[in-house]
């Protein structure tokens, strides 16, 4: 398949997709905007969560790509409509079997070591995701049907997949598979943590743990992707990226001046940020798997699908936006966050608050109320534990308190169990909970698979020992496995389209999850920068074309 | 027990400065064994507690670890050793100056101490001072002054002592960073930033300071020698300053010691509100995500706080006690 | 957040300021006063809530929710506002007490078993086990309270008992030392010398003798201890470690409500406010006995 006809294709994919940014006092910034960028000035930006490396490559949580977008490039670029866009490699070609990729690979990169990026850089770079010395998650669960790179020329680089993975390209465009210098990347994996190096407008200056990363302009960057709005260095000299975990202080700072942009706006304060004139609100949803309770079907009460509905219709999720959230979060009803490719809203109320329905399907299930309310069967409680971890906020930790609340009416005994970190993944890698809760960002459909085939049921660590496993249900289900498969091989849009209008459907039919609100990113902003953006790959802040008028 | 009446009793007021030292000596070498103690619980503490320590070395919840990845790990760690064998190791790396590296930060745990005792030691310091400060001025301000005056200012102090610091700290930050952006509301880089966690931890210890000093106070002004001073026809300000203060110190200057060896206890909840560096809230991290060593180094820098902090206030009431400083002439 | 503070506080004071004997001075025998009664009152009503809370509440429910009525400012309807889920807070701080006293009583509890027993042990065990114990109280000082309590929440499971636990063990050093230097004191007291000389039994000797002379100060002690007690275990619900939701404990409430604290005060205010008052009540209860004990000493 040709490079062109892949960008058909990926259009004609996501006609109802990406079109997550919404833009609170548009005009507004739009009169702001009509002066020319002005270079200079540090911009100040506060997030939630600091991560523990800064090598993308490494673990793979949503805070690393946060920071990683700003430092290093990826191979492709991906923009609002979903199409896939050229950025380090000029051009690609994919060979009839849709097992090898040859790319071009742009001739006047460099790394801010001063190491070229050429063919030799990008098979270090896959190779280096793959390793499991890296301790790759998220990248390395994406390309674990890389098959290795030849080297053709000294910018020509051919990439060998072992089955067909039309999601591939997709994936490249994540800022998890950034690359980096491979000169850095072989001062082994705790030193490029601290000090990771790659091609991006910013470089690490130095990391300020539990505090803060200093980012400084690369005054040699020429090499910004198309989706960007402008070309050549970036406009800032300087980005603090802070930590602040409380939210309100966040917020609180941000309004104080001490910081120029937050991301993780809470819910709470999202009405106070649009009325305040200093300030604008940049919104966008996250495409995968929506924030949600996934039931473990593995062992009662939940191997009943009857129960497991019924769970699920007495959850008034729509009721808990409203008060905890402040009606700012949408409800995601299906398997999919709108703004996936190939989403379909057919599934969106599949699954609405029902106590009605709720009630006769336990009764048909066996389950009675008991004295207190509880049903019972055999003398069984109808029991659904749920750990929490301890580091929740405390607008997620009430939305599922309101859970708690209504299916106590169904019948159910929820019991919400705080615990250290740990223990709540002890547990999760014992399977020993009824829901556990989660969600999972990734710009492809093949998120369905990732999280629902057969194949991730399993530990991944292997055999015996209690491990991860990324499919948390327990659902396996053959005919499910082939239909994402089958997604993964074909090259008709429509015909994907259609295979996973199907996935869907049978996720949906299975009552697997209680879906609540898509991932989104949320930044609240000064009104005296502009620029900020939001790449459509993660929904990842990028600040790239970011400048200060102050 | 402090240390100026343990002297009291063992060499009954006969002091000389060999037997000082002698017993600093003692001091010393107890505290070590403490620190030894304390390390070796937390040891095994950790060890028990349920979690997956491998899944904690290859990346905790984030983790997606291969079999291979798994067995290096176990191999590289040294977990398939017996316990005991471990914690000899851990041992011998202790004497060698060798702390370990954090299982989820990747680095040497003595770096991440370096880098984090800083903000909670100037933290603590500043906000016993600062308790001292609000003490002093309640006590010496209203102790048997009119009994209005002395009765308010004993009331200041019960509420003072009856505030949780997180609570003072969620009103402070209300009040003089949100409604009032008086203080910067997070951060750990400039001086302005300690005012309020100073404050949220200052004002509940100088209640406690406050009290047990002014009890001590009021029984001192009781005693002859302050008569006799007041006779010799010195001013009220100087006697409370010169003689009576001085032996109402004492019980305020051991509390200050514990206050200060318990210094990651009183500061992990300020960290937290105030978004501030330090071992506090890196401690709370350590534990939750099961970094061993790094949760074991920071152990040590608490209980070698504490011993630190016993080991200063002996000296301190060595030399407020009149009785050895008579013993100098 | 200070564990063991009134224990060290009166441990410090009973090592340096000699034990009240009879020249202590006139407060002694104040009236009590208006705040000795607001104190009592307020603990009355708050034992009420544990043993009856919907008599106080009028048939309130704790737990009810009620979405569409969410963060209600205080007004008729809810004298204390509503949370983010629609519930009373007036009706959930009621309803608290009874976990957030029982948290206060059982720590202290679990913390005078500790330093009871090993008050004894050490005072009257010899010259080693004085020792022993000395450096056992040292040890338990210098141990951060922050990870007991995280390894017993990880090891034993949520709920309010590995709080307790945690909360009881790490003020019993402060208690322990405390009961030493009190046993100590009474073990070598005219009256035991007697008793010994008379030939009574050790155990007899411990039972009416020393015991009950060393365990005077402890009461005051005691009584302070549980505010603090409540102000730990709050510190500790407040970093994520409380009793599990829905429960309406206070600093779970106040740990839930801080990221609403610009939108909704309340939600923090009011839950605070009655930590704070259970501690000042328990402190005048506690200071009012002190002086009783001294007057009857005197």
């Amino acid at each position: 398949m040709r490079r062109a006809a892949l960008i058909a294709v990926a259009a004609l994919l996501t006609a109802t997709v990406l079109g997550g940014c919404r833009q609170k006092r548009a005009a507004a910034d739009q009169a702001s905007r009509s002066g020319a960028p002005r270079a200079g000035g540090t911009l100040v930006y506060a997030t939630d969560r600091e991560p523990l490396c800064l090598d993308p490559h490494v673990l793979g949580d949503m805070p690393q790509v946060f920071l990683a977008r700003q430092y290093l490039d990826s191979l492709v670029s991906m923009d609002a409509t979903g199409t896939i866009r050229p950025w380090l490699a000029e051009s690609w070609q994919i060979s009839a079997d849709k097992l090898s990729y040859r790319f071009e690979l742009r001739h006047d990169v460099r790394f801010t070591d001063g190491t070229p990026f050429d063919a030799a850089a990008l098979k270090a770079n896959l190779d280096h995701i793959v390793d499991p010395a890296t301790q790759s998650s998220t990248a390395g669960g994406y390309i674990r049907q890389y098959a290795g790179t030849d080297i053709v020329g000294p910018f020509t680089a051919v990439v060998h997949l072992s089955s067909p993975y039309a999601a591939f390209l997709q994936v490249l465009a994540q800022g998890f598979l950034g690359m980096e210098s491979p000169a850095a990347l072989r001062r082994g994996r705790d030193a490029n943590c601290q000090h990771p190096v790659g091609s991006g407008p910013f470089r690490v200056e130095r990391w300020d743990h539990q505090s803060r990363v200093v980012l400084d302009r690369n005054p040699d960057y020429r090499w910004a992707p198309p989706i960007a709005a402008h070309q050549g260095p970036a406009w800032l000299d300087r980005v603090e990226w802070r930590f602040i975990p409380e939210a309100s202080v966040r917020f609180g700072s941000l309004q104080a001046g001490e910081v120029d942009v937050i991301d993780g706006l809470p819910p709470e304060d999202e009405t106070p940020a649009g009325h305040n004139p200093d300030l604008w609100v940049l919104i966008a949803d996250r495409p995968g798997n929506p924030t949600n309770g996934t039931l473990n079907i593995r062992r009662p009460p939940f191997d009943d699908i009857r129960v497991r509905e019924a769970f699920i219709r007495s959850c008034d999720i729509d009721a808990a936006l409203a008060s905890v959230f402040f009606k700012h979060y949408r409800h995601a009803g299906g398997p999919l966050s709108p703004s996936t490719p190939d989403y379909s809203p057919d599934f969106e109320h599949s699954k609405d608050f029902d106590p009605a329905r709720a009630a006769r399907l336990l009764d048909e299930a066996g389950w009675h109320r008991g004295p207190d309310g509880i049903r019972m069967r055999d003398g069984q409680r109808l029991v659904v534990h749920v750990p929490i971890r301890m580091s929740m906020s405390a607008a997620d930790r009430s939305l599922w308190e309101q859970v708690q609340a209504t299916t106590r009416d169904a019948g159910f005994d929820t019991r919400l169990e705080p615990g250290p970190d740990t223990a709540v993944i002890a547990r999760e890698f014992r399977w020993d909970y009824d829901m556990r809760l989660g969600y999972w960002n990734t710009n492809t459909p093949d998120v369905l698979r990732i999280v629902f085939s057969s194949a991730s049921n399993r530990s991944i660590s292997g055999s015996g020992r209690p491990g991860p496993h990324q499919n948390t249900s327990g659902f396996a289900d053959p005919a499910f496995d082939a239909v994402v498969q089958k997604a993964l091989a074909t090259d008709d849009p429509a015909e994907r389209r259609a295979l996973y209008h199907d996935a869907q459907a049978r996720i949906a039919a299975a009552q697997l999850q209680v879906t609540t609100y898509p991932q989104t990113t949320r930044l609240a902003i000064r009104r005296d920068v502009h620029g900020v953006s939001i790449e459509p790959s993660l929904g990842v802040s990028s600040l790239y074309d970011a400048w200060i008028n102050r | 027990m402090s240390a100026s009446t343990a002297i009291a009793s063992r060499s009954g007021g006969a002091r000389t400065w060999r037997g000082v030292a002698v017993l600093l000596l003692r001091r010393v070498l107890l505290g070590l064994s403490v620190l030894l103690a304390a390390v070796t619980l937390a040891f095994f503490a950790l060890h028990v507690v349920p979690g997956d320590v491998v899944s904690a070395i290859l990346g905790g919840p984030a983790a997606n670890p291969t079999p291979e990845a798994v067995a290096a790990a176990i191999r590289e760690y040294g977990l398939d050793r017996p316990l005991i064998v471990q914690y000899l190791i851990y041992l011998v790396g202790l004497l060698h100056g060798d702390l370990g590296r954090s299982f989820t930060q990747h680095l040497p745990v003595a770096l991440i101490l370096r880098e984090q005792v800083g903000p909670t030691l100037l933290l603590t310091f500043w906000a016993l001072i600062l308790a001292w400060a609000l003490a002093l001025l309640s006590v010496l301000g209203t102790t048997r002054r009119r009994p209005w005056l002395s009765r308010l200012g004993a009331t200041l102090e019960t509420v003072a002592a009856a505030m949780p610091p997180f609570w003072l700290g969620i009103l402070l930050l209300f009040s003089f960073s949100f409604a009032m952006p008086l203080f910067p509301p997070a951060g750990s880089d400039r001086l302005s930033t300690l005012v309020l966690p100073g404050l949220a931890m200052a004002i509940p210890l100088a209640g406690f300071l406050a009290r047990v000093t002014r009890e001590a106070l009021e029984l001192a002004l009781e005693q002859p020698f302050i008569l006799s001073a007041r006779m010799r026809g010195l001013g009220d300000l100087s006697v409370r300053l010169r003689h009576a203060l001085r032996h109402a110190l004492l019980p305020g200057i051991a509390l200050s010691a514990w206050a200060l060896g318990a210094l990651v206890g009183n500061a992990v909840v300020v960290e937290v509100i105030f978004s501030r560096k330090g071992i506090g809230r890196q401690l709370f991290l350590a534990v939750s995500t099961q970094d061993i060593p790094l949760a074991m180094g920071i152990v040590l820098v608490v209980s070698a706080c504490y011993v630190l902090s016993n080991l200063a206030a002996d000296v301190l009431s060595l030399w407020a006690d009149p009785r050895l400083r008579s013993s100098r002439r | 957040m200070s564990a063991s503070l009134p224990a060290v506080t009166a441990a410090t004071t009973a090592d340096v300021v000699p034990p009240a004997t009879g020249f202590r001075r006139s407060a002694a025998f104040r009236r009590p006063g208006p705040g000795l009664l607001l104190a009592t009152g307020f603990l009355v009503f708050l034992l009420l809530g544990c043993v009856a809370p919907s008599l106080v509440t009028a048939g309130g429910d704790p737990f009810r929710i009620a979405p569409h009525e969410a963060f209600r400012p205080p007004g008729w309807a809810h004298p204390f506002g509503t949370d983010q889920s629609g519930r009373d807070i007036f009706v959930r701080i009621v309803f608290g007490a009874r976990e957030s006293l029982l948290v206060g009583v059982g720590a202290t509890g679990i913390a005078m078993m500790v330093a009871v027993t090993l008050g004894l042990l050490g005072g009257l065990g010899g010259h080693l086990a004085e020792r022993a114990v000395r450096w056992l109280l040292q040890v338990m000082f210098s141990f951060p309270v922050l990870i007991l309590a995280l390894l017993l929440s990880a090891g034993l499971g949520h709920g309010i008992w590995p709080l307790v636990l945690a909360t009881g063990l790490g003020s019993s050093a402060g208690y322990g030392r405390l009961v030493l230097s009190q046993v100590l004191a009474v073990r070598d007291a005219p009256y035991v010398e007697a008793a010994r000389a008379l030939g009574h039994s050790p155990a007899r000797i411990v039972h009416r003798h020393v015991l009950p002379n060393a365990m005077r100060p402890l009461v005051v002690a005691v009584m302070l201890g549980v505010g603090q007690a409540i102000i730990w275990s709050a510190s500790l619900s407040f970093l994520g470690l409380g009793a599990p939701p829905p429960a309406a404990e206070w600093g779970t409430m106040l740990s839930m409500g801080r990221d609403f604290v610009a939108n909704a005060w309340w939600l923090t205010a009011f839950p605070g406010a009655f930590v704070v008052m259970t501690v000042l009540s328990t402190t005048a209860i506690g200071h009012a006995l002190q002086r009783h004990l001294e007057s009857r000493a005197a």
